[in-house]
């Protein structure tokens, strides 16, 4: 049973997450411990998601309000310890729409993914040199155009051409991507929506 | 057979598809701004810059493809248009981007939550005036403007002349409050608010949205198809959760769809994203008198089974078949959507539009497999 931080937080009640982590924090609460209650309810608005009870403003919602909490309550040494692993996100060249690589970027770090967020319009070698330099396994990225398509799949040749393309999983999301786009980029998998670019993370982070 | 001729078999074509009657072959129609210019060797930069280029290169693609006619007529500067139903600063060709690159929507957040306060004590269009030198220069948009409304009945003339119908022949655009909020807020900003501060922005939209039924019920008379584009696309059943979308879209769709109906017009749904979770409530639109215009992501078998004796639909195929896809791939979508309708309530057309990069030898298929598999009659 989630208790009333992570309810408040599932629930999408602003005003009662942040009086409960004030409250928490007055009462000696260690900050890490209600960090991880809103990482709860991040779960469960997932799964709201997944069900179908919630939509894309709600995650918009939930991101909000987690983002504001996470900030209090790490200025305050609040930490999730260990996260689940590392992932580059970005929004592929050309393009210059953040809207839905934002929610990725909000839910992977809702459920605590370390993630190197290369913002919009990214060239391939940025990619690739972020994936250096973070040893990164997962690799996302988004696009709103169908003029994203090639520079995708340019990213994924140029993984290959750096040898990078046997250890790292590619998942693109977006708009007009469908999985004919896909297969044309060469992505390992599409994410139709925040909540299952969060799940790919999970089931290739966990392998 | 004449064009004139050609154009009234077209115009009967397109009429029996909205009023569900059988026809003798699914019309189909053209719908793509960046790919006319494409397609013809025309930079971006020119397209967006040059008024007359844009509606002479839209309507050298459908005689090129030689189809029924176009969803929207083109003509006219479209990055100042976006302006006006985004009320956002747009990246054009040639100034702020590369010469042959897509025009885009800058997301920001230009609007304010003040700005709800404003719009309610100016009213709206007092306000978009104000607001305006926030996204363009206002002299550049009232030119632009200006060009369309002074243009637009030789634009319709010549598309007649020449055989083709205009499917959204009206002189104007319709939106709900909610996309020109969305669009000035920035969309993570505006969704907060409907969350945050519900009331304010439904007394704003309140107020755009009088504003627009009471132009509706002044628009003068025009001929053709009386069809009028209805944008909608943030404001989709995919991003909107229920409890808002019934207080901050559907009320407004029915009340703009039931004005334009009072008076003659028939309101094009171009919902981009996807509606199918809320399908159903359009039976509650007037039978026969809508179109609706999907970009591929909404369920058309939900939508036939739901609304399919009651609503025709414009669309669907997807921009990413179009970009991605091959003619076969076409083939296959185009020779399916027809067994879908079996021969009413069809319009083919490329959903929301066919993009920059689309294939030219899939928008050939796409043409060629709606005159394959379309004959009916």
């Amino acid at each position: 049973m989630a208790n009333e931080l992570a309810m408040a937080m599932a629930d999408l009640d602003e005003e009662k997450v942040q009086a409960l982590v004030k409250a928490g924090l007055a009462g000696g609460v260690d900050p890490s411990a209600l960090l991880n209650e809103c990482r709860e309810g991040m779960t469960l608005i997932g799964q709201r998601f997944e069900t179908g009870e919630y939509y894309l403003s709600d995650l918009i919602m939930a991101g909000e309000i987690f983002k504001t909490a996470a900030a209090d309550l790490a200025a305050q040494g609040g930490s999730s310890g260990p996260t689940k692993g590392k992932v580059v996100m970005g929004t592929v060249k050309g393009d210059i729409h953040d809207i839905g690589k934002d929610i990725v970027v909000t839910m992977l770090r809702g459920a605590n993914y370390e993630v190197t967020d290369l913002g919009v319009d990214v060239p391939p070698a940025k990619f690739i040199e972020a994936v250096k330099e973070t040893g990164a396994p997962v690799l996302g990225m988004s696009g709103l155009l169908t003029i994203s398509f090639d520079p995708m799949k340019e990213t994924v040749a140029a993984l290959q051409a750096a040898g990078l393309r046997g250890r790292v999983k590619v998942m693109i999301g977006g708009g007009p991507v469908s999985e004919q786009v896909r297969e044309y980029v060469g992505a390992d998998a599409l994410g139709v929506d925040a909540q299952a670019a969060v799940a790919l993370a999970g089931q290739w982070l966990a392998a | 057979m004449s064009n004139e001729a050609l154009y009234q078999q077209r115009y009967d074509r397109i009429k029996k598809a909205i009023n569900l009657e059988l026809v003798d072959q699914v019309p189909v129609v053209y719908m793509g701004s960046a790919f006319a210019p494409r397609w013809h060797g025309m930079t971006m930069a020119e397209f967006c810059e040059n008024p007359e280029s844009s509606f002479q290169v839209n309507l050298a693609t459908v005689k090129r493809l030689d189809v029924d006619g176009v969803n929207l007529a083109g003509g006219g500067r479209i990055t100042p248009l976006l302006t006006s139903l985004w009320m956002a600063r747009l990246g054009v060709p040639g100034r702020d981007l590369p010469a042959d690159s897509l025009w885009q929507v800058r997301e920001a957040e230009v609007m304010t939550t003040d700005d709800y306060d404003a719009i309610v004590n100016m009213g709206w269009s007092a306000f978009f005036g104000s607001y305006l030198p926030r996204v363009i220069d206002p002299q550049e948009f009232g030119m632009s403007m200006g060009w369309v409304m002074q243009n637009t009945p030789r634009i319709q003339q010549a598309y007649r002349e020449a055989g083709y119908v205009i499917v959204c022949d009206a002189p104007a655009n319709v939106n709900i409050p909610f996309e020109y909020l969305c669009g000035g807020r920035s969309m993570q900003k505006f969704f907060l608010d409907l969350y945050r501060i519900p009331d304010k922005v439904k007394a704003a939209m309140d107020v755009i949205q009088a504003e627009q039924i009471a132009a509706i019920k002044a628009a003068p008379p025009f001929g053709g198809i009386r069809g009028i584009w209805v944008g909608g696309w943030r404001s989709a059943s995919a991003l909107v959760a229920p409890r808002l979308w019934n207080k901050f879209v559907w009320p407004y769709i029915v009340e703009q769809v039931e004005a334009l109906v009072s008076v003659g017009i028939t309101p094009v749904l171009h919902w981009d994203q996807d509606w199918t979770r809320d399908l159903v409530r359009l039976q509650e639109l007037p039978a026969k008198k809508c179109i609706l215009n999907p970009d591929g992501m909404t369920d058309l078998r939900k939508f036939k089974e739901l609304v399919g004796d009651r609503m025709a639909m414009m669309g669907d195929i997807p921009a990413s078949l179009l970009a991605a896809g091959t003619p076969d791939d076409v083939y296959a979508y185009v020779k399916d959507q027809v067994a879908l309708f079996e021969g009413r309530g069809l319009i083919l057309c490329p959903g929301c539009d066919a993009p920059i990069n689309t294939k030219p030898e899939n928008m050939e298929a796409f043409v060629a497999a709606a005159r394959e598999y379309g004959k009916v009659g």
